[in-house]
């Protein structure tokens, strides 16, 4: 069983010299050379580079999709590596969300049953599971279209349903994969700020990963990735979270 | 728990549709089948399950009812002597040569001879009493209404069987027969049909009604000992009528025909369904790999897939059960000889669900491409 207690205070996901390399036929191309990086609960970091540098195959390491060639993942203080396929299924259901760029929505369910099938599997009681569910809802926004199935949301919205889905199981970890490349500036900038707010409001680690160079100005950290390796790594200072239209969270 | 098989299931249920169909005539195919083979099987031993008789008695080692050779009238006394034995009465086979009224050729016919009083055994149950005693007329002879047209009759009209003129005095239904025709008669008609001197005093078959039939078995072991009037075997009515339909079964190759015919549905069924159920784990392959990174595992996942393929069969099977009915009832009221016990039926119903979970099984394999790193790119 992983234990949910940070390392230290702060820091609740860290790699220590990950590296991952893939094969096709001879050719051997490494994807991540030696990566060292930390980071803190309560931000949200951005990993931006062109397409090809290596940031989705970190965030998957990181995340615990995938292992590294070498090195080693802790987060909250276990030690990704040493947890079998079963257990690392379990740290994810306990521990961490997912914010993929396809909405991943059933066509079947609709907004609410979204966001509750999730957490049935945590063990929760449906009547937790449904207000938790519509507890995450309101909090991104949707409260009035929770009983709308994918096909009657707009895009903007499915994504909205995608960060309930993920939020509503109180991970400490939060994972976004190009979460606005799918998306128009305007619901593109909804999307990174809910996210924002989702770190400041629950102390969630949020990791995004994109290339989408409109969010720079929203992260606390930005990350510059190319050829596997980090340029740069630049700390923001403080952003107004006020996102127009959301009811301020209760965390 | 967000019932999301069953939620998918009606949200896409054209999706699903191919495979419901799949189970639901593989389940109807083989419903029919095992209805038409029990019901023209069942006719061949229809002597026996017609009749009220517990026990049969017969020439020794005959395997099915129409096969029977003449014992000695005198095993009717070694019946009647049993204090467990009611009721004994003889049966009077005839194979003969029909000639009808119109141009029909001779037609080969099986002439029964019966004890023609309303508490008869014979044909108790195929016959009605007013019927009966329509055969005490000297030359009356009963046929089905369904061999009428093979016979070119109708009631009223003169015949001639093995040389000798009778008449059609009525037409019971469920009397078909495997392999010819069947024609009643009383014993006094019977008699006079059988050109063989041989058999006079020598009667095909001689069966006994008893005071307790559960006692059945006890009683035919019994009398099955003695051979006091010759060689003769006494057996229940339950594994004579059995060992005619086996001895049909297979002696004509028909049973290995169903079980063959049975695998194929089975197999274009399961190929149906299995790539019908494959392509919608497939068309949810992210949702399900989305899932999957949340935490919830791959185990969970499968037992959506099964249970998809549980409703499609259930969903198919209903559909099966309900047209199967009306088919039955249409081939019922044509005569067609069609026939199922709950066993039969619900082991063919089971067949139908034993492919849609073998297909499920199949389509759970391919819920390993829901793999979440997948969907990171």
């Amino acid at each position: 069983m992983a234990s949910a207690t940070p390392a230290s205070a702060t820091i609740s996901l860290q790699a220590r010299g990950v590296a991952k390399s893939f094969e096709s036929g001879r050719v051997r191309s490494t994807v991540l050379h030696d990566l060292t990086l930390d980071m803190r609960s309560g931000e949200l970091t951005l990993i931006s580079g062109p397409s090809g540098c290596g940031k989705s195959t970190l965030l998957a390491i990181l995340s615990g999709l995938q292992r590294p060639d070498s090195g080693q993942v802790t987060a909250l203080g276990q030690d990704l590596g040493q947890l079998d396929i079963r257990a690392l299924e379990r740290f994810r259901l306990l521990h961490t969300g997912f914010v993929f760029q396809g909405f991943n929505l059933f066509p079947a369910l609709n907004a609410v049953e979204q966001v509750e099938l999730p957490l049935s599997y945590l063990g929760l009681a449906p009547r937790e599971a449904r207000r938790r569910a519509v507890a995450s809802l309101e909090e991104v926004g949707l409260g009035p279209r929770m009983r709308l199935r994918p096909s009657e949301l707009s895009g903007g919205e499915k994504q909205r349903v995608a960060i309930a889905r993920a939020l509503a199981k109180e991970p400490e970890l939060l994972f976004a994969d190009e979460p606005t490349s799918a998306l128009d500036a305007a619901n593109g900038q909804t999307i990174i700020d809910i996210l924002h707010r989702i770190a400041r409001a629950h102390g969630t680690t949020v990791l995004c990963v994109s290339h989408d160079p409109r969010l720079v100005g929203h992260a606390d950290r930005v990350l510059a990735m190319e050829d596997g390796r980090i340029l740069s790594d630049r700390s923001q200072p403080s952003l107004p979270d006020a996102v127009p239209g959301l009811k301020e969270s209760a965390s | 728990m967000v019932a999301l098989a069953r939620k998918t299931l009606v949200y896409e249920w054209r999706r699903f549709l191919p495979a419901i169909l799949a189970v639901g005539f593989a389940g109807l195919l083989q419903l029919l089948q095992a209805a038409l083979v029990l019901g023209i099987f069942g006719s061949a031993s229809v002597y026996i399950t017609g009749s009220s008789a517990d026990l049969w008695a017969g020439y020794p080692g005959t395997q099915s009812v129409n096969l029977g050779r003449p014992i000695d009238a005198g095993v009717e006394m070694r019946l009647r002597m049993d204090p467990a034995v009611s009721q004994v009465e003889p049966f009077h086979w005839v194979d003969a040569d029909w000639r009808g009224p119109n141009d029909t050729g001779g037609v080969s016919v099986f002439v029964s001879g019966i004890d023609t009083r309303a508490e008869g055994m014979l044909f108790a149950h195929a016959l009605p009493v007013g019927l009966r005693a329509r055969l005490n007329e000297p030359d009356a002879v009963i046929v089905d209404r369904a061999d009428l047209g093979s016979l070119g009759v109708k009631v009223g009209d003169k015949a001639v069987i093995n040389g000798h003129r009778v008449r059609v005095v009525g037409v019971s239904s469920g009397l078909r027969a495997l392999g010819g025709v069947n024609v009643v008669a009383s014993l006094a008609t019977a008699a006079e049909l059988d050109t063989d001197p041989a058999n006079v005093n020598r009667m095909t078959y001689f069966v006994a009604k008893l005071r307790n039939p559960a006692q059945a078995e006890a009683v035919a072991a019994r009398l099955r000992g003695t051979t006091a009037f010759g060689s003769y075997d006494v057996w229940t009515a339950r594994d004579f009528a059995r060992r005619s339909q086996l001895y049909w079964m297979f002696d004509t190759g028909a049973g290995a025909g169903v079980l063959f015919l049975a695998g194929i549905v089975f197999l274009v069924g399961a190929v149906i369904t299995s790539q019908t159920l494959v392509a919608a784990v497939i068309g949810s392959v992210r949702e399900y790999a989305t899932l999957n990174a949340l935490g919830v595992g791959v185990g969970a996942l499968r037992k959506v897939v099964m249970e998809q393929a549980f409703w499609v069969g259930a969903i198919g099977l209903v559909g099966s059960a309900v047209l199967g009915g009306i088919f039955f009832a249409f081939a019922r009221s044509r005569s067609v000889p069609v026939a199922l016990d709950p066993l039969t039926t619900a082991a063919c119903l089971l067949l139908g669900m034993g492919l849609a979970i073998v297909s499920g099984l199949a389509a759970m394999r391919s819920l390993r491409r829901a793999d979440p790193a997948s969907l990171l790119r």
